[in-house]
């Protein structure tokens, strides 16, 4: 069930009328939004709604377990919070990574003269199964430090389930999310304003920007960039930048949008990226969740940050970046794309300590120019199929010589659309909200109303799935 | 609320003292509404898509009385003008793609 499609439409009106309805218990709230999120889950595959209980009840019952041991030795509770840690991998590893390891092992016995037939499954890849292990972790991890009290078996499955963040993020951190949990939310004409923006403004990425760019422009120059020429090659990389953003961050604005809709506050996941001075920066705008996730988790928590020295926090940047890649998905390409970012970010911190007192810094405009081609040569490796294909479509860029005629004048006007609205006050939407937070209901609704109406005549037909769903 | 984490729904300005629930309940009433009435083509192509049997057939039917109904009044009428309008502007090209194709096609003549 895909946000901008007529089914989760309904289901929404369903849930919106059904969960407000019952407010007055905030358990039977809760318990209905829970039934809810499984049969949206179910919608892709009912099977994989156990697995999404089955992982709930592992971190309910490690976090339980670590809080039962709090007067016990810091050893005890860091091995159940390891185990409970472990649990969550092998689930991931399983089902996302399975295939990938058997077939590098089976690639490299060949190579050392063991050449086996290695047991390989077809195993279906659970959708979402990135976001919410990854939550069900940081879950664990919060209750080790005792910066979150372990919550109720309801609470934690209901975290790990909720409809609007489970498939593709944003990552919602327990703590984030459980303390709002506790009571019955109150619906404020705030909230459900910017939640309206948000959710319209997303739909208009992903339904008309993300779609047309990806159908007109990006699939077919991907697909075969050897028949096409270096201006369709040249344009469809920043096509790729623009629909991966206008596709994602849709997403996002949708799930915050929902969410605040039934009551809950999500944390921010973007904020222009593209305006970037640095690649630092661009981490700091560019899949929030994800990446604040990663440093204090993975970069700070597990490998120390920079408390172990200055060649040691390149390697962890570098450490942390590659696993950040293969967390997209078991394939080469994100482990490069991973690299050249990780590669990034420490010669960054190298120039910042070697760079000789009074050197000036590079003018802002070439340093978000600089930062943003080295982001969109991030993303041909990330969107090829092959690095042999991402090579060659940067081969492509310098020497093609073919003529083709992909890039139309739409195309060219929505990725520069896309770029334009990096350069927009960050805090457009939310004036936006303030305005129409005054408006009364049956005008508001006229406008909502109209807003859809012109997106749905622009849409491509058909929703192609979010880029995030495989993840 | 947790405020540690920025988000896009806490607003730079200072709450409204209004009933937020009413309200959203009104709009989202209003939006489905209109969008019933003026993008009835959706609301068909989207039961065709259902599977079929008896429940889909007669709301098929039902969803193709509706739409008659308001193309015939004229409400579906700003929908198709928009997305005429958004077709050509797909079929645009560059004016030079143009002159080559033409001329390519002067030629194999």
């Amino acid at each position: 069930m895909l946000f901008p499609t007529l089914s989760f439409g309904l289901f929404f009106l369903v849930v919106f009328t059904v969960v407000w309805a019952a407010s007055g218990s905030n358990e039977w709230r809760k318990i209905l939004l829970l039934v809810a999120s499984w049969f949206f889950y179910g919608a892709w595959d009912w099977r994989f709604v156990a697995l999404l209980i089955g992982s709930a009840l592992l971190n309910w019952g490690s976090a339980e377990l670590i809080w039962y041991n709090r007067e016990a030795s810091a050893g005890r509770r860091r091995a159940i919070m390891i185990a409970g840690v472990a649990g969550n991998l092998l689930i991931l590893g399983f089902f996302k990574y399975y295939g990938f390891f058997v077939e590098q092992l089976g690639d490299v016995l060949r190579v050392a003269g063991y050449a086996r037939d290695l047991p390989l499954m077809q195993v279906v890849l659970p959708v979402g199964i990135s976001f919410f292990t990854f939550q069900g972790m940081s879950y664990l991890a919060d209750v080790h430090a005792e910066r979150l009290a372990p919550a109720k078996l309801l609470d934690v499955t209901l975290l790990m389930s909720f409809f609007p963040h489970l498939v593709a993020g944003p990552i919602v951190r327990g703590s984030d999310l459980l303390p709002q949990f506790e009571d019955s939310p109150r619906l404020t004409r705030d909230m459900a304003s910017m939640g309206l923006v948000l959710i319209v403004w997303g739909l208009f990425k992903k339904a008309v920007v993300a779609s047309e760019l990806s159908t007109g422009l990006v699939d077919p120059v991907f697909f075969d960039p050897a028949s096409h020429s270096q201006l369709d090659l040249i344009a469809a990389a920043y096509g790729y930048a623009v629909q991966i953003y206008c596709d994602f961050s849709a997403y996002s604005d949708m799930a915050i949008g929902i969410a605040a809709l039934l009551g809950y506050r999500f944390p921010l996941n973007f904020n222009q990226p593209y305006r970037a001075a640095s690649l630092q920066d661009f981490w700091r705008r560019w899949h929030i969740s994800l990446s604040s996730w990663l440093r204090d988790y993975l970069y700070i928590g597990a490998l120390g940050g920079s408390r172990k020295g200055f060649t040691r926090q390149r390697l962890n940047l570098m450490v942390t970046m590659l696993l950040g890649g293969l967390w997209h998905g078991a394939k080469w390409t994100f482990v490069i794309w991973g690299g050249l970012h990780g590669g990034v970010l420490a010669l960054e911190r190298i120039w910042d300590r070697v760079r000789p007192e009074g050197w000036p810094r590079l003018p802002k405009l070439l340093a978000i120019l600089i930062t943003f081609h080295v982001v969109v040569i991030g993303w041909i490796f990330f969107r090829a199929e092959s690095f042999d294909a991402a090579l060659a479509y940067l081969k492509g860029i310098g020497t093609a010589s073919v003529a083709s005629d992909v890039l139309t004048p739409l195309a060219c006007a929505l990725i520069l659309f896309g770029m334009a609205i990096h350069f927009t006050p960050a805090n457009l939407g939310q004036r936006l909200a303030l305005q129409v937070r005054t408006l009364p209901a049956w005008a508001l609704g006229l406008l909502v109303g109209l807003t859809i109406l012109i997106v749905d005549s622009m849409r491509f037909e058909g929703v192609a799935p979010f880029i995030y769903y495989q993840f | 609320m947790p405020q540690d984490t920025p988000s896009p729904i806490d607003l730079p300005e200072a709450e409204l003292d209004e009933a937020g629930l009413g309200w959203t309940f009104g709009v989202i009433a209003i939006a489905s509404l209109f969008l019933l009435c003026a993008n009835a083509v959706s609301l068909r192509d989207w039961i065709d898509d259902q599977p079929p049997g008896p429940t889909q057939q007669r709301a098929a039917e039902w969803a193709d009385d509706w739409l008659d109904m308001t193309e015939a009044m004229g409400i579906g009428l700003p929908r198709k003008a928009i997305h005429d309008q958004w077709k050509r502007a797909e079929e645009a090209r560059f004016p030079e793609h143009g002159e080559k194709e033409e001329g390519a096609e002067a030629a194999e003549r």
